[in-house]
């Protein structure tokens, strides 16, 4: 189960899991931001190489001009994937809190 | 456990819940979960996606061990590739110089405990272990 909207101050949230399979739909939501935003990953239970992409893509096309993607509310797995993929360096990333 | 799935996106679904009941059935610890999840599909999209001269199926079979689960994707009738040779990606470049591609197999490589590749009668079997911490 995938998902991906506006949310009400102009944040996407994403939810599910984000696999090659979805990371079309993704694509195509993600296409319509212009301007800096941010993307609220807190209900994201998965992502791979494919969401990866995505993220990415995004990220160089608002940097391209001059604007930018925020990554907030992600998860220790997720986070893990980050890290390994070198975007703690590239993206502004906002950890979840932990749970008590 | 083992089960074959088709060349399509679309199998990620049916993959996840074989590996759901994969889990469950053997009480694997979860915390392995998410790296079996991420290293199946990286896989799998790879051989749908460059194995084109074929249209068989591609089996895979998880096995647990004590402290450990076992995963095998086997592509039948196909070119030799061992994802251990692969260029490493150089995740520390700057944004304008990065690009998608070969993320994929770059995380199986960098999360997976061991891999393993045998080639034989056109037979391309790929393996990874993946340990409890």
């Amino acid at each position: 189960m995938f998902q991906i909207s506006f949310g009400e101050e102009g944040a996407v949230l994403v939810e599910g899991r984000l696999d090659a399979a979805q990371a079309p739909q993704a694509q195509e939501v993600l296409d319509q931001v212009i301007a800096t935003c941010v993307l609220d990953l807190g209900k994201l239970e998965y992502i791979s190489s494919a969401g990866l992409g995505v993220l990415l893509r995004t990220h160089k096309r608002l940097t391209g001009a001059g604007e930018s993607l925020k990554l907030i509310n992600v998860n220790g797995h997720i986070n893990n994937i980050f890290m390994y993929s070198g975007f703690d360096r590239l993206f502004d990333i906002q950890r979840a809190d932990p749970p008590q | 456990m083992q089960q074959q799935f088709g060349r399509s996106l679309n199998e990620l679904t049916n993959i996840v819940t074989f590996t759901d009941q994969f889990f469950a059935q053997h009480d694997i610890d979860l915390s392995l979960r998410y790296i079996v999840d991420l290293c199946v599909e990286e896989l799998f999209v790879n051989m749908i996606t460059y194995n084109t001269e074929t249209r068989a199926d591609i089996l895979i079979e998880m096995n647990p061990h004590e402290h450990s689960v076992e995963v095998c994707l086997t592509d039948f009738d196909v070119e030799r590739f061992d994802p251990r040779e692969i260029k490493p990606v150089d995740v520390n470049v700057p944004l304008a110089q990065r690009t998608p591609g070969g993320l994929g197999l770059y995380l199986v490589l960098k999360m997976a405990d061991s891999i393993h590749y045998e080639y034989s009668n056109r037979t391309s079997k790929i393996s990874f272990i993946t340990e409890r911490k």
